[in-house]
C-alpha cells in the first residue's frame, strides 16, 4: 500500500503541482491584447498531445492484446477456468 | 426457452404475451426496424451534404425534419427499446425469476412505442431532438412539433414504466441464494440505468408540457416574448439527457461485460470495481448537464462546476476499460462476431470519451460547440460504443431468440465494414467541425476543405449502410434457413460457460 | 475472480484522476484569460435574427451582414436575439457565443491582421440557418 502512496505523491509533484502554479504564476498581460486563437489553440494542441498519446497507449494495448491472446495464437494456452469448464 | 421459428406461433399469442421473453422479441423487432428506419434518414443526410447545394433534398425544411426525425428515432425508437429488449429476455433470467415483477406493466411499456413512433414519423417535426426553445414555441410548424412532444411525452412514461419493472425485479424479485453483489453485471447495468431513468426522466417530463402550453399561448414558461427564459429550457432538457447519455451506454456496456469473458474463456477481472463503476457512474451523470450549455452565457464559476462534473465521470468510464483489458489479458480469446463488436465498441469508447474530455475543457467549447466536431463525438458514442455493444450482443443472442445460428462470415463482414465505416465518417467530422463547419446545415458554402471532408464521411456512412444491408440479410435468412444452433455452445468455446438458457435456471418457464 | 491483487487498477485510476486534474487547471486557466475583457475595448452590438445579423458599433452606424473592425483594438461584443437562439461565430478568431432572445451575452476579441472572415450560425434557427452568414472585414487604421 505505501507504494501506492509513493506513486500519488510523485504523479501529484509531476502534475498537478506545477499545473497549479502555472496558473496562479499566470497575472493580468500587460500591454496588447491577448490573441484568444493562440490561447485556446495552444490549449487545444496540448491536449490531443496528450490525447494521442494515451490513445496510442491504449490502442496499443488492445491491439497487442487481441493478438496475443487470440487461440489461432502458436502460443495460446488455455486458461485455467476452461478445465473446470466454468468462467 | 424462445425458439420463434423452429416452433412457429400465431403472431398474436406473441403480441398479447405478457411473458418477459415475447415482449423482449417484440422490443426487439421495434428496436430494429427502427434501425433500419433511421439509419436511412442518415443516408439521406449524408448524400445530400456529398456536394455543396442541394442533391437530392429539395428544400432546407425537409432536411431539417429528416435530421430531427433521425436523432429522435435512432436514440428513442433504437436505442432505448433495444436495451429494453435484452433486459427481458436476460434480467429474469440472470437474477434467476420466472419473470419480470410486473409482467402486465412490462407490456403496456413496450405497447406505448409504437404509437410514439407513429407520432414521430408522421409528424416529422423541424426542431432537432432538444427542440429548442424558442424556434419550438414560436417558430416550429404544427402538427408536426406537437405530435413530436405527445410521441416524447409517451416515450417517456414507457421508460419511467420499464425502468420501475427493472429496479424492482432486480432488487425484489432475486433469487434469495443470490446476494445483490452476485447479480451479474449486465444485471446490475440495468439497475444502475434504470434508476438514473427514474429520476431523470420526470424533468423533462415537465419541460415538455411546459413546452406544449407555450405553443398553446397559455403560459410563457420559454418564451421570452411573455417573461419566460429559453435558458430554463436547456437546464431542465440536459437535467434529464445528459444523464440520459448514461442510461445508453450503461445497458451497452453491460452486454460487453457479457460479451468479452464468455469468449476471453475468463471470469470477469474484477465485478466488485464493475459495480463500484457503474454505480459512480450513475451518480456523477447528474452533475455535468450544463456543459451542453457553455456557450449560452453561463458565468466562469458556472462553467468551471460543471467542468469538474464532467471530469468526475471520467475514472468510472476508465475502470470499465481496464476491467475489459484486464479480462482479456492471459485470456484465450475466440474472436467470433460478438467479440469483435465488442471489442471494436471499447476502442471507439475510449475515442469518443478522448474527445468529450476536450469538449468538456471551457475555452475549447469556442472550437467545437454546435460544430461537427460534436457531431462526429456523440457519434462515436452511439454509434462506436452503443450501437456496437448492442449489435455485437444481438449477434450473441442470435442463438438464443431463434434456435439458429447467423451466418458468421456475414457477422464479421458486418462488423470490418461498419468499423471502417464509423472511423471514416466520425473521425473527418471531428477534423470537419474544427475547420468550423455548423451542424444542422442543409447547406454549405464551397470551401475546398470542408468538401473533401464531408465527401470522406458520405462515403464512410455508405460504407455503413452497406453494411447494414448485409446484416439485415444476414438476420432475415439466418433466423429462417440457418444452421441449427448447438444450445449447449452455440459459439463453439468448450466447456460448459454460462450461457443464460433455460436449462441453467430451474425458475424459469 | 477474488483471489488477485488489484492494485495496477487503482494505480490506473489514479494516473486518469490525476490527468483530468491537468486537463481541469489548464482549461480553467485559459478560460480566466479569454474571459478577462480589456477595459478599453469598444462596444458592437450584435442582433441575431431569422436569418441575418446586425451590427451597432459605439458610435451609432449600423451595419448589415457585414462587420468592419480595425486591426490592433479590442472589441467587446454584447450579442442578443429578436426571435429565436442563434449562434454568433466567427471561427476564425474563435469567437463564439449564443445570441439569446432576453439576454444579453458578451464575448470579446482583437484583430492581428487585416483580412476577410466568416461570420455564420451556429445553433440551429430555423429554415435558413444554414446560410445565415456574414462578413467580418477587418482594415488597417493607416487605410
Amino acid at each position: 500500500m505505501k507504494s501506492i502512496f509513493g506513486l500519488f505523491l510523485v504523479l501529484a509533484i509531476l502534475v498537478i503541482i506545477p499545473a497549479v502554479e502555472y496558473v496562479f504564476a499566470a497575472g493580468d498581460e500587460p500591454g496588447g491584447y491577448l490573441d484568444r486563437r493562440v490561447v485556446i489553440w495552444n490549449l487545444f494542441y496540448r491536449m490531443m498531445t496528450v490525447a494521442f498519446t494515451v490513445g496510442a497507449v491504449v490502442s496499443g494495448t488492445i491491439i497487442w492484446l487481441c493478438w496475443r491472446f487470440r487461440e489461432s495464437n502458436p502460443k495460446a494456452t488455455p486458461t485455467p477456468y476452461e478445465k473446470e469448464g466454468v468462467w | 426457452m424462445v425458439l420463434e421459428l423452429q416452433k412457429p406461433r400465431p403472431i398474436w399469442q406473441i403480441m398479447f404475451s405478457t411473458h418477459h421473453t415475447d415482449v423482449g422479441l417484440l422490443y426487439l423487432i421495434t428496436s430494429l426496424s427502427f434501425l433500419f428506419m433511421g439509419g436511412a434518414l442518415a443516408l439521406a443526410i449524408r448524400a445530400e451534404l456529398f456536394f455543396p447545394g442541394s442533391q437530392i433534398i429539395a428544400d432546407s425544411m425537409t432536411f431539417n425534419r429528416i435530421f430531427t426525425v433521425h436523432g429522435t428515432t435512432l436514440i428513442f425508437l433504437f436505442i432505448i427499446p433495444f436495451a429494453s429488449a435484452v433486459g427481458n429476455y436476460f434480467v429474469p433470467i440472470m437474477v434467476r425469476y420466472k419473470d419480470m415483477a410486473y409482467p402486465k406493466l412490462n407490456a403496456i411499456a413496450f405497447w406505448m412505442i409504437p404509437p410514439s413512433g407513429a407520432l414521430i414519423w408522421l409528424g416529422f417535426a423541424d426542431f432537432t431532438w432538444y427542440a429548442t426553445p424558442p424556434y419550438s414555441i414560436i417558430s416550429a410548424p404544427g402538427p408536426a412539433a406537437d405530435m413530436w412532444i405527445f410521441g416524447l411525452k409517451i416515450l417517456g412514461v414507457s421508460s419511467v414504466l420499464g425502468a420501475i419493472n427493472f429496479v424492482v425485479t432486480i432488487l425484489k424479485c432475486k433469487h434469495p441464494d443470490m446476494s445483490i453483489g452476485q447479480v451479474p453485471l449486465l444485471a446490475w447495468s440495468f439497475l444502475t440505468s434504470s434508476l438514473i431513468i427514474i429520476v431523470a426522466i420526470p424533468t423533462f417530463a415537465a419541460a415538455l408540457l411546459m413546452l406544449l402550453t407555450d405553443r398553446l399561448g397559455v403560459s410563457g414558461f420559454f418564451n421570452p416574448a411573455m417573461g419566460g427564459d429559453p435558458i430554463a429550457y436547456a437546464h431542465l432538457f440536459w437535467f434529464t439527457f445528459h444523464p440520459e447519455v448514461y442510461v445508453l451506454v450503461i445497458p451497452a456496456i453491460g452486454m460487453m461485460y457479457e460479451i468479452i469473458p464468455r469468449f476471453s474463456r475468463k471470469p470477469i477481472f474484477s465485478h466488485s470495481s464493475g459495480i463500484f463503476a457503474f454505480v459512480l457512474l450513475s451518480v456523477v451523470s447528474f452533475s455535468s448537464w450544463a456543459h451542453h450549455m457553455y456557450a449560452t452565457g453561463m458565468s466562469f464559476t458556472e462553467k468551471t462546476v460543471f467542468m469538474i462534473g464532467t471530469l468526475a465521470a471520467v475514472p468510472a468510464s476508465a475502470m470499465h476499460v481496464f476491467n475489459f483489458i484486464a479480462t482479456m489479458w492471459n485470456g484465450r480469446i475466440k474472436f467470433s462476431t460478438p467479440m469483435m463488436w465488442a471489442v471494436g465498441g471499447i476502442a471507439l469508447f475510449f475515442s469518443a470519451g478522448a474527445g468529450g474530455v476536450v469538449n468538456a475543457a471551457m475555452p475549447l467549447d469556442f472550437q467545437t460547440h454546435d460544430s461537427y466536431w460534436v457531431v462526429g463525438h456523440f457519434h462515436l458514442f452511439v454509434m462506436g460504443t452503443i450501437a456496437f455493444g448492442s449489435i455485437g450482443y444481438l449477434y450473441y443472442m442470435f442463438p438464443y431468440v431463434t434456435g439458429r445460428m447467423y451466418n458468421e462470415n456475414m457477422g464479421k463482414v458486418h462488423f470490418v465494414m461498419s468499423f471502417i465505416g464509423t472511423v471514416l465518417v466520425f473521425f473527418t467530422q471531428h477534423v470537419l467541425g474544427l475547420y468550423g463547419m455548423p451542424r444542422r446545415v442543409f447547406d454549405y458554402p464551397p470551401i475546398p476543405e470542408w468538401i473533401t471532408m464531408n465527401q470522406i464521411a458520405s462515403v464512410g456512412a455508405m460504407i455503413i449502410g452497406t453494411s447494414m444491408v448485409i446484416f439485415l440479410i444476414n438476420m432475415i435468412h439466418s433466423s429462417a434457413k440457418g444452421k441449427l444452433a448447438d444450445t449447449d455452445d452455440p459459439f463453439n468455446l468448450g466447456g460448459k460457460y454460462y450461457y443464460p438458457f433455460e436449462s441453467k435456471n430451474p425458475h424459469h418457464h | 475472480m477474488g483471489h488477485h491483487s488489484n492494485w495496477p487498477e487503482w494505480v490506473y485510476v489514479g494516473v486518469v484522476i490525476a490527468l483530468m486534474c491537468w486537463v481541469g487547471a489548464e482549461a480553467w486557466n485559459a478560460e480566466r484569460l479569454v474571459e478577462h475583457v480589456p477595459a478599453d475595448a469598444e462596444v458592437i452590438k450584435v442582433t441575431g435574427q431569422q436569418w441575418f445579423w446586425t451590427f451597432e458599433h459605439e458610435d451609432g452606424t449600423k451595419e448589415i451582414g457585414e462587420l468592419h473592425v480595425k486591426v490592433g483594438k479590442a472589441y467587446k461584443f454584447e450579442i442578443m436575439s429578436k426571435d429565436v437562439n442563434h449562434s454568433f461565430n466567427i471561427h476564425d478568431y474563435v469567437v463564439l457565443m449564443d445570441a439569446v432572445p432576453g439576454r444579453v451575452n458578451t464575448v470579446w476579441f482583437a484583430p492581428m491582421e487585416a483580412g476577410e472572415h466568416d461570420i455564420q450560425c451556429r445553433e440551429y434557427c430555423g429554415l435558413i440557418h444554414y446560410n445565415m452568414r456574414g462578413k467580418l472585414i477587418i482594415e488597417d487604421d493607416s487605410s
